[in-house]
């Protein structure tokens, strides 16, 4: 089973996430700040981030700039509630980018494409 | 009597004469008073039906019948005679007495009407001198034919030579009392002209002055300005009596009300009594096209000198009509020069007591003119600042306008942000409800339920993706322009805006350290904005460092996330860094800690660089400096961001 880790300061919408996720078929681990998310990749590499951008303390594209610096190879998929840091040449960098929507089925799309890519 | 007696007894006369002469001319200075005091006595001694003197005026070239007794003459004429016209110009010019049996058939005789000497038969005339030079001319007149002998002849030039030195005071008297007067009178309206700053108020003053018997003594003045709108020359306003009565109402009330005359004039301006004289209706009532050869007043503005006329029936530039307004024959225009344009024309008449306008009238008038023109360009000037001040100050309420603008902007976008996600996960869970009702197997739940429930989850379903999309097209982006990119080496272009900072660093002493790394790549960049974000950045640093420092500059190839290319460049200074305070709001629009910024600089460096998918950050480190860091991506936007 792939594994996800979702990372977002919103409790619901990783709630949402983890539900529709789990439902898709995949285990789905949370976690609502980057300093969070390191220890659990510390502890289990996933196969797939879903990263939300704005977020208290290290903030999404930073967090990510540091894992793929640190050579994890990790697919990245960067959430945001708007389109507005696709202009960031950092995001560049990500696997992917996703407007947030109560409609998850871009974002599971998204995640199907990168994991086939991967494997 | 034999010619010894004779000469003795002249001689006893003369002495008489002399006694009585000196004993006046030392007891006053009043030049009116020594005249009529010398003609008493010419005509006592000497026996002669007229005496009249004259004095040289415009240095010596013109002689003014100034005093005379026995003769015809209006008190109020004006008899001027040019030097060597008639018997007493002769006299003046040559410097010497003739004594005429029979003036009237001399071939230097010219006749004046208005002096009447066609009555006389015998003539005497006599030089008055003065260090040698024609101070006037004394003449008497007898109705009989008589010779004048070497005595009589002698006795008047005695009596000229001796009164000539206190005439010769008299004059310069009154010439010093006059100039004093004058003084005073111009020091007094400049006084009141510069304490008010209302045009109106300043131009009465002046005109007031003009009218003013101890001033310009005119009976009337009137004040045109120019309008270069229309090409015409308006009449603003006009000061004096309606009627002779009115004349002699006014001149009577008018008496020079020193100290006060602002207020006095003000006041009179204030309730509308001057505004409210038909003379200033009529002269309000005149327009004048500025076109040239077809009116006094017009050709006074256009040929920037002051006109003289002496008699407007007969002048080529006063229209029939004009005269007929006036009313008048004799009047004088001035111009009113400023920064040397002709703002307007004065012009004055003698209308009610009918004086002819003298050459120091007219003078005096030249400087009433210079400080109108001062007045109207003073508050064409004032009035300048006023409308600067309006514009200012709407650019100033636009100004905060599209700050609250900018400021309700960055509100919506974070509203929006706050809105989003509790919308993605209302309508995620209720996208979840709906699916979920169907994998229910609640008994007690009857069809119908079933189904009203699914439709009350579509709706949440529904309004939430029409908020989603409502909120996408709401969001105010920010936008950069458009920018006109082009491959460029941003280590040339560095050296470029350093260069401009030269003189300043030096003059600062502040030194400047550029680590350009030569193998920067070339990038796609808009030159000239990246080239103001760059001197923006330069200048906030240089300012920071006013008693000095060190500039450090560095560009080099960096990448992202070790995969995303890009240059960076840095400017460190030593300025101490931001206070806290200050930091938090570098990006914002609008916000300045100068004097005279805009607060544009650093959101509008932001804007162009994030404009081209880069990035700029600021490190402060109080009580050290600032560090800038941009990054600018080797790929365009466009590559990454297709129309959106």
């Amino acid at each position: 089973m792939k594994k996800i880790l979702v990372v977002d300061d919103e409790e619901n919408i990783r709630l949402l996430y983890k539900e529709e996720l789990e439902d898709a078929g995949y285990q789905v681990a949370l976690a609502g700040t980057a300093e969070e998310a390191l220890e659990k990749i510390r502890k289990q590499i996933p196969d797939v981030i879903t990263l939300d951008i704005k977020m208290p303390g290290m903030d999404g594209i930073e967090f990510m700039g540091k894992l793929k610096e640190e050579n994890k190879n990790i697919p990245v998929i960067l959430c945001s509630a708007f389109g507005q840091y696709k202009q960031d040449f950092r995001v560049w960098a990500s696997d992917a980018y996703v407007v947030k929507s109560a409609d998850l089925r871009e974002l599971k799309l998204t995640i199907k494409k990168i994991l086939a890519q991967g494997s | 009597m034999n010619s010894e007696n004779h000469s003795s007894a002249d001689e006893t006369l003369g002495l008489e004469i002399l006694k009585k002469v000196s004993r006046f001319a030392s007891s006053t200075l009043d030049l009116d008073e020594t005249l009529q005091q010398i003609i008493q006595v010419i005509m006592e001694e000497l026996k002669v039906d007229t005496c009249a003197i004259y004095l040289s005026e415009k240095g010596g070239k013109q002689f003014q019948l100034t005093a005379w007794s026995g003769l015809p003459v209006e008190p109020s004429s004006n008899i001027v005679l040019e030097i060597g016209m008639g018997i007493t110009g002769w006299v003046a010019q040559n410097k010497q007495t003739l004594a005429l049996k029979d003036a009237w058939n001399d071939h230097r005789f010219v006749y004046f009407p208005e002096i009447g000497e066609e009555r006389f038969k015998s003539m005497l005339s006599v030089p008055m001198l003065f260090k040698g030079e024609s101070l006037g001319v004394i003449n008497v007149h007898t109705h009989e034919e008589r010779d004048f002998t070497n005595s009589e002849i002698s006795i008047l030039e005695t009596i000229s030579s001796q009164v000539s030195g206190s005439i010769n005071n008299a004059m310069l008297f009154r010439r010093s009392e006059m100039l004093n007067k004058e003084l005073s009178i111009l020091y007094d309206i400049s006084l009141a002209v510069q304490t008010t700053l209302k045009l109106e108020h300043g131009l009465w003053i002046i005109l007031s002055g003009i009218t003013m018997g101890q001033a310009g003594g005119f009976n009337r003045a009137m004040l045109f300005t120019v309008n270069e709108k229309e090409n015409v020359l308006q009449g603003l306003m006009g000061l004096g009596p309606d009627s002779p009565e009115d004349a002699f109402r006014i001149w009577s009330e008018l008496g020079w009300k020193k100290g006060n005359l602002l207020q006095w004039i003000i006041k009179e301006v204030e309730i509308g009594e001057y505004r409210k004289s038909r003379f200033n209706e009529f002269a309000r009532g005149i327009t004048v096209p500025l076109r040239p050869g077809e009116h006094i007043l017009a050709e006074t503005v256009l040929q920037k000198k002051p006109f003289n006329v002496k008699n407007g029936r007969s002048h080529p530039l006063v229209t029939e009509e004009f005269h007929h307004q006036l009313g008048v024959d004799a009047f004088s225009t001035v111009p009113l020069i400023a920064h040397e344009e002709v703002l307007g024309v004065i012009l004055v008449d003698n209308r009610y007591n009918g004086k002819p306008i003298t050459e120091p009238q007219l003078q005096l008038l030249t400087r009433f003119a210079t400080h109108a023109s001062w007045v109207m360009e003073n508050s064409r000037l004032f009035s300048r600042l006023l409308d600067t001040n309006r514009e200012l100050l709407t650019t100033k309420e636009q100004l905060s306008e599209t700050e609250k603008l900018a400021a309700l902007g960055e509100m919506a976008a974070e509203v929006a942000h706050e809105i989003k996600n509790p919308l993605v996960s209302i309508g995620g869970f209720a996208r979840r409800l709906q699916e979920k009702i169907h994998t229910l197997t609640v008994v007690e739940a009857s069809e119908r339920d079933l189904e009203s429930i699914t439709n009350y989850g579509g709706i949440i379903v529904k309004e939430v993706s029409r908020l989603e999309k409502l909120l996408k097209d709401t969001l105010i982006y920010s936008k950069s322009g458009k920018l006109d990119l082009e491959e460029c080496d941003l280590n040339s272009l560095l050296e470029e805006v350093l260069d401009l900072f030269k003189t300043w660093c030096y003059e600062k002493n502040i030194e400047v350290q550029a680590d350009l790394s030569p193998d920067v790549v070339q990038i796609p960049v808009d030159k000239q904005r990246i080239k103001q974000v760059m001197i923006n950045l330069l200048y906030n640093a240089m300012e920071s460092m006013e008693n000095g420092g060190q500039l450090k500059v560095k560009c080099y190839n960096d990448e992202f996330a070790g995969r995303q290319k890009m240059v960076t460049i840095t400017f460190s200074d030593t300025g101490g860094g931001i206070p806290d305070e200050v930091f938090k709001n570098i990006f914002n629009p609008f916000f300045t800690t100068k004097v005279s910024g805009t607060g544009m600089g650093l959101s509008i460096c932001r804007k162009i660089v994030e404009g081209h998918g880069g990035t700029i950050r600021v490190e402060n480190v109080i009580g050290q400096g600032v560090k800038v860091i941009l990054h600018l991506p080797l790929q365009k936007v466009s590559d990454y961001i297709k129309n959106e």
